[in-house]
């Protein structure tokens, strides 16, 4: 009975997926443009009716970020939970980091999107960052801001290999609360966070192997390099677009 | 005047499309190669055959008032033209540092427009006419309400838009600007 009327919050979901029922018949031409075509009215109306008071998130103003922050400590207990959560599903630490990573990349596509949409939104001449070196800055300074509210700590260039750039964090947010086993010292957290770096770099079309690595020191017990490894196809690009 | 509009994800699917019809009056366009077709009306082939080569006017001498069909307005013949200019957004979008390329491409009576997010969705135009002061406007309207979109958890990123709303805010912000 609990299932015969959805509940209010899941409307958008309820309401998208009845209404393109009808749409998904592949009737229409098969060419790599078709499109089902857009759901009609009626749908629209049927939001209206499910959450009078509830404004859509079409009407909800993006730029509302004051009073918008999470606390630390809700978000310790998420980020707990998203750990013990994956942990019960992998098998191994490399597999868990990989999860983590999954996780951090969903995050990571609609934190560059929101950000520069912030940013630039009200922008005459909007603009993307094209070149390596902005985009590398841009990660360690604006996406840690958005993120963590603060800037990274370092940015560097692996002497040894020129396609690998490391941004480190002396204490990571997000593993403030976290002591890892003995027996996982391999384990960052961090991996997470390496999934964020990854997708922003990604949609900026700068294709990278991001990865998080413990690198402690005596002063910072958690300081962590987010590695990243660009792909050949990145620096070629910028050796002939200099 | 009729505006085409398809938002491609990072790997080139389409996510959505729009044909809107302009109100505002169409500038008339002379296509050479239109007057030395001959006549390939009884192949099945000629509605692709007269848009490739330029001819606007295969079926609009019907009647006056009625939306055009056939020559450049075909369905296949829009999409053709919209691939095609992918491969010159993507040359550009390494080059220029704007998120907005006007007229990155020309075909026949069709100047292609795009916009490119940084998510790496590409947002594509085709219009007849100049109109970039409003074009702007609109990209950066659909620009908006494709973050909305995206930062739903309940939407995953780079399928589909299905949600009515969205489609009805993209036709509201056409009719506004093109």
């Amino acid at each position: 009975m609990a299932y015969a009327q959805p509940h209010p919050r899941l409307s958008v979901v309820s309401n998208s997926s009845l209404s393109s029922v009808d749409h998904l018949s592949p009737t229409t031409s098969s060419t790599r443009f078709s499109l089902p075509s857009a759901p009609s009215l009626h749908g629209a109306a049927s939001i209206v009716k499910a959450g009078p008071n509830r404004p859509n998130i079409y009407e909800r103003n993006l730029n509302k970020t004051r009073g918008a922050e999470v606390s630390g400590a809700a978000f310790a207990f998420l980020f707990s939970e998203i750990v013990q959560y994956t942990q019960k599903r992998v098998s191994g630490i490399n597999d868990l980091e990989r999860q983590l990573n999954t996780l951090g990349y969903r995050i990571g596509t609609r934190v560059i999107e929101l950000m520069v949409w912030r940013a630039e939104g009200s922008s005459k001449t909007p603009k993307r960052e094209i070149k390596l070196i902005s985009v590398l800055m841009m990660v360690h300074t604006q996406v840690w801001k958005a993120v963590f509210g603060k800037p990274a700590d370092a940015i560097e260039r692996s002497v040894e290999n020129p396609d690998e750039y490391m941004i480190i964090d002396n204490d990571p947010p997000i593993e403030r609360h976290i002591s890892v086993p003995r027996d996982m010292s391999q384990l960052s957290c961090s991996s997470f966070t390496a999934g964020i770096v990854e997708a922003v770099l990604d949609g900026l079309s700068f294709p990278a192997r991001v990865t998080a690595h413990n690198t402690p020191n005596p002063q910072f017990p958690n300081r962590t390099t987010i590695l990243i490894k660009l792909e050949k196809s990145v620096l070629d690009r910028e050796e002939l677009l200099k | 005047m009729s505006h085409h509009l398809f938002l491609l994800s990072p790997s080139d699917t389409p996510l959505y499309s729009l044909t809107h019809q302009s109100t505002k009056p169409v500038p008339t366009v002379t296509s050479p190669l239109a007057s030395n077709l001959p006549t390939w009306s009884t192949s099945a082939f000629a509605g692709t055959l007269t848009a490739l080569s330029g001819a606007s006017s295969a079926t609009q001498h019907t009647t006056s008032g009625a939306v055009r069909v056939g020559g450049g307005q075909d369905r296949h013949v829009i999409q053709m033209i919209a691939n095609a200019s992918l491969d010159v957004i993507e040359d550009e979008m390494h080059k220029q540092n704007l998120m907005y390329l006007k007229s990155v491409d020309k075909f026949n009576e069709w100047t292609v427009s795009a916009f490119v997010t940084p998510g790496n969705m590409k947002f594509v135009l085709l219009h007849e006419g100049k109109n970039d002061e409003g074009i702007r406007a609109f990209f950066m309207d659909v620009w908006e309400l494709y973050v909305k979109t995206l930062v739903n958890p309940f939407h995953t990123a780079h399928t589909t838009i299905r949600s009515s709303v969205f489609d009805t805010r993209v036709r509201a912000s056409a009719r506004k600007y093109l």
